[in-house]
């Protein structure tokens, strides 16, 4: 058989150069040795890679010398026999060996045609050099990652909260969405305050229809109760006249559909898991400076800064007494004389020497007294702190005011404190039960001189004395409610309606539990002051004194908001927008701070309000 | 109108080359600084109430001044392909692209009110910063590297290094002939090595720790190396361009390198703007929904 080997060489333009070489017959070697039948200049190829011989008629069957594969048709193999009419492939390295059968004048022969189909070197390939050069290889895709970017982006946090927010479906038993991961958190520009925590990732309960701005209908649904501040139509005039540039912003925010004046305009939320900011003052003093200007008629004075500009206090001064008693409200300016109905002068009580000081030394194991008595000693906290309990004639005063008239064995008979007509009425039947103390020679034991004139004389006497002693009531009770008797002494004292009548009265006390209700003090908050540093009780005369201090006293301390004081105080650290009796927002957040912030549990827990 | 485009050394001004960074002297820097200064300014004196906000009437106002901006920012792209004189020209636009970018940082950032958190209001922000200091670090390399870019080529050019390679790679394949199977492969590992793989790593650090022709050199050094030096070794040729290849890589290498640093910022700018743009939307729709 013969064998036509036919090297193929490429120029540089891509014409063929063919290199015939006949061989007469095998085996063929195949190598990168120089002097091979046929040479593959290809370091994949060993020196002497392989040998086709024949294998019969019409048949060559390549065999692998070197322990190197070639590969025939696309197969790896050592020994491969081929149909020279059918024709193969055979890959060397770099190179493709095609095998065929001549045709004409070379029928009978087997051509095998070799060429180089791999470059040379990984450097050698052709390629686009602008792009080798570039990133653009080994870089992902612009245009791709910025797709994949966005699209990711628009999936996880817009699709999926979406989802979120339309798979969320309000129970209607107003149960809560548990707090856990939900996709529209994403959105949340922030936690909520610590009063709202529980309503944390519940989106729906203020956002309630969406597009729609927070509605107060969602704040009322627990806020029930909330306290208005004044009569709407009052507080629109009371208003200052808005600028310009607030009334662009309202223009624009009704172009957006926001109400004005809404709940949250103050509350302002997601600000962070802390307590809810506190109202800022200019929120009150927009309104409340200069409001006498547009709210003509009104009562409540210009204030706008609690250091420059807040009126003196004008304190609840009960003027009047009595079933039918006149409160009102007068600057301490004009050092108002209060008659609640006691007679109590601070002064003697708090000296340091004297009778009071005295007798309290005789109780100091009893009653805990020291020296001599000091505030406390009557004045007790109340609960919260912030004030204190009231001041009783049973608690406070009875363990030297006493009312004892009378003792049976070992128990004091007390008068009735508070009820005058039992006082009269119990000294009436003293004086009924008891008789005069009999003279000792009326007692049968007792030495007497000889005769009966002497004893009879003591009798008649005495006898006279016992029918007479019922009418000495009358002094008895006339006594106690008139000057140095126990009523008069601290209490108005009302006489009888007429000389024969005994009808005494007593001027009911009403001590004011609060001077200031529109305000808010808190004791507490001040413990690290003396009690003197405000009240000058130790001055004090007289009951009718108002022991309560001026502004400039608070002013030592307290400034405006921005003041170079002590304690910036804004409003809210007095005086609440939705007044409730409760201590305003400031202290509340305040006492939240001290202990640990109290959630709002919802209406159930807060007792329905 | 009939003269323009026919005054050549018009005021000394035409011939000295202008780039987009000193534009027409700095007009839009000096504008960029002017709209910050004023951001800033009103952010300080506004009447935030509460506090700043990305809600309060500035905050507002400072958002949609930025959205508006980012998007036309964005603009660039379609710009670009677009290549015009005069006022608009793309020159001026990619002056006002850099300097309007920059006050992006103040705009964007007076926008929070410094308020961040784990939401999509913050990811748009650090989106928008990441865009803006890759577009900065893309200034700073084309205002450097250019430079050591050509320091580096010398003369050449990328085609003329590409052809040295291949030219190396052909003597090597041809001194390897005569070589046994085991030399040969040897040389193969050099000679199958493609000087542009390694990856997005190796390309920025320039460092190719598995580089065929090193492995291929050591290798043959490890042959040679206890053999006295006759001159007549084939794998002391091979060494020797071996060691030429290495030095050709190496520069060609370098060039790959600060291409790579040139490039690199576009691959984050440009698909991070398009997150950007898309966390934008996320951000605006969120707000309204949530209003």
């Amino acid at each position: 058989m013969t064998f036509i080997v036919r090297q193929i060489a490429r120029t540089a333009d891509g014409r063929e150069i063919v290199r015939p070489q006949t061989f007469a017959a095998g085996p063929i070697g195949i190598g990168r040795e120089a002097d091979s039948d046929i040479h593959l200049p290809d370091l994949a190829v060993t020196l002497r890679h392989a040998e086709i011989r024949e294998a019969g008629p019409g048949r060559i069957e390549i065999a692998a010398t070197s322990g190197l594969p070639v590969d025939v048709n696309g197969r790896s193999t050592m020994r491969e026999t081929i149909d020279v009419a059918r024709g193969a492939n055979i890959r060397i390295g770099s190179h493709m060996l095609t095998v065929a059968a001549g045709e004409s004048d070379e029928r009978g022969a087997t051509i095998i045609s070799v060429e180089r189909v791999g470059a040379l070197s990984e450097a050698s390939e052709a390629r686009d050099e602008q792009r080798a050069f570039s990133l653009a290889g080994v870089a992902p895709g612009r245009r791709a990652t910025a797709w994949a970017l966005a699209i990711a982006v628009l999936a996880l946090f817009l699709a999926w909260p979406l989802w979120s927010f339309f798979t969320n479906h309000q129970p209607a038993d107003g149960a809560r969405r548990e707090v856990a991961f939900h996709a529209d958190q994403m959105w949340s520009s922030g936690r909520l305050s610590l009063a709202h925590a529980n309503l944390e990732n519940d989106c729906k309960a203020c956002h309630v229809k969406p597009g729609e701005a927070v509605r107060d209908e969602a704040c009322a649904a627990c806020h029930g109760g909330v306290h208005g501040h004044a009569d709407p139509l009052r507080l629109a005039v009371a208003k200052p006249q808005p600028g310009a540039g607030a009334k662009a912003q309202r223009a624009v925010a009704g172009m957006f559909g926001i109400p004005e004046g809404r709940c949250v305009a103050c509350h302002v939320e997601h600000e962070g898991a802390k307590t809810m900011p506190v109202t800022e003052q200019r929120f009150c003093s927009d309104c409340h400076g200069g409001m006498d200007q547009r709210l003509t008629d009104t009562k409540v004075l210009n204030a706008s800064d609690f250091g420059r500009d807040h009126p003196q206090f004008r304190p609840a001064v009960a003027t009047n007494p009595g079933d039918r008693p006149i409160v009102q409200r007068l600057s301490l300016d004009a050092r108002p004389l209060e008659d609640n109905g006691l007679k109590f002068p601070h002064d003697i009580h708090l000296a340091a020497n004297g009778g009071v000081a005295a007798m309290a030394r005789t109780m100091k194991v009893e009653q805990g007294f020291g020296d001599s008595l000091v505030c406390a000693d009557c004045h007790v906290p109340d609960s919260t702190g912030a004030r204190f309990q009231p001041v009783s004639m049973e608690k406070d005063c009875q363990m030297c005011h006493s009312l004892a008239f009378d003792r049976v064995g070992d128990t004091v008979r007390t008068l009735r404190h508070g009820d005058p007509r039992q006082v009269v009425a119990d000294l009436r039947a003293f004086y009924r039960s008891t008789g005069p103390v009999a003279p000792i020679n009326l007692d049968g034991m007792a030495r007497r001189r000889p005769g009966e004139a002497m004893m009879l004389r003591t009798s008649a006497a005495f006898n006279q004395a016992a029918a007479l002693r019922p009418a000495r009531a009358d002094q008895a009770i006339r006594a106690a409610f008139s000057e140095g008797g126990a009523c008069f002494d601290c209490h108005a004292v009302t006489p009888p309606t007429s000389l024969a009548a005994a009808d005494w009265g007593v001027v009911p006390v009403r001590l004011p539990q609060r001077y200031m209700a529109k305000g808010w003090f808190d004791h507490k908050s001040h413990a690290g002051e003396s009690c003197e540093s405000c009240h000058a009780a130790r001055k004090s005369a007289t009951a009718a004194d108002v022991l309560l201090p001026g502004i400039a006293t608070c002013r030592a301390c307290h400034g405006g908001e921005d003041a170079a004081k002590a304690v910036p105080s804004s409003c809210a650290m007095c005086h609440d927008y939705h007044m409730d009796g409760q201590a305003p927002a400031m202290v509340r957040s305040m006492r939240g701070r001290e202990a640990g912030a109290r959630p709002w549990r919802g209406p159930q827990a807060a007792g329905g309000s | 109108m009939a003269t323009r485009g026919a005054r050549p050394l018009d005021a000394g001004g035409a011939a000295q080359h202008e780039g987009f960074l000193r534009y027409r002297g700095y007009r839009w820097l000096k504008l960029a600084l002017a709209i910050s200064l004023a951001a800033i300014l009103i952010y300080a004196f506004h009447d935030a109430r509460s506090r700043p906000n990305g809600g309060s009437w500035y905050g507002y106002t400072l958002g949609t001044i930025g959205a508006g901006l980012i998007l036309w920012l964005t603009l660039l792209g379609v710009r670009k392909r677009a290549m015009t004189r005069g006022r608009w020209s793309l020159k001026a636009w990619t002056s006002a692209h850099v300097y309007l970018g920059l006050s992006l940082v103040v705009i964007g950032t007076l926008h929070t009110g410094f308020q961040f958190g784990w939401n999509v209001h913050t990811l748009a922000y650090a989106l928008m910063m990441i865009v803006i200091i890759s577009g900065i670090y893309g200034i700073a390399v084309y205002s450097t590297l250019p430079r050591v870019l050509s320091a580096n080529r010398g003369e050449t050019t990328q085609a003329q290094m590409l052809d040295n390679l291949r030219q190396l790679d052909r003597q090597l394949h041809e001194a390897a002939q005569p070589l046994g199977q085991r030399h040969a492969e040897i040389v193969r590992m050099s000679l199958d090595d493609d000087p542009f793989g390694g990856g997005l790593i190796a390309r920025l650090t320039g460092r190719y720790p598995k580089c065929g022709t090193r492995a291929a050199q050591e290798a043959i050094r490890i042959e040679t190396g206890p053999r006295p030096a006759i001159g007549d070794d084939a794998l002391e040729r091979i060494d020797v361009l071996l060691e030429r290849k290495e030095a050709a890589l190496a520069r060609i290498r370098q060039h790959l390198k600060l291409k790579a640093l040139l490039e690199i910022w576009l691959y984050v700018h440009v698909p991070l703007t398009f997150a950007l743009i898309a966390a934008l939307f996320a951000h605006i729709f969120s707000v309204f929904f949530y209003w």
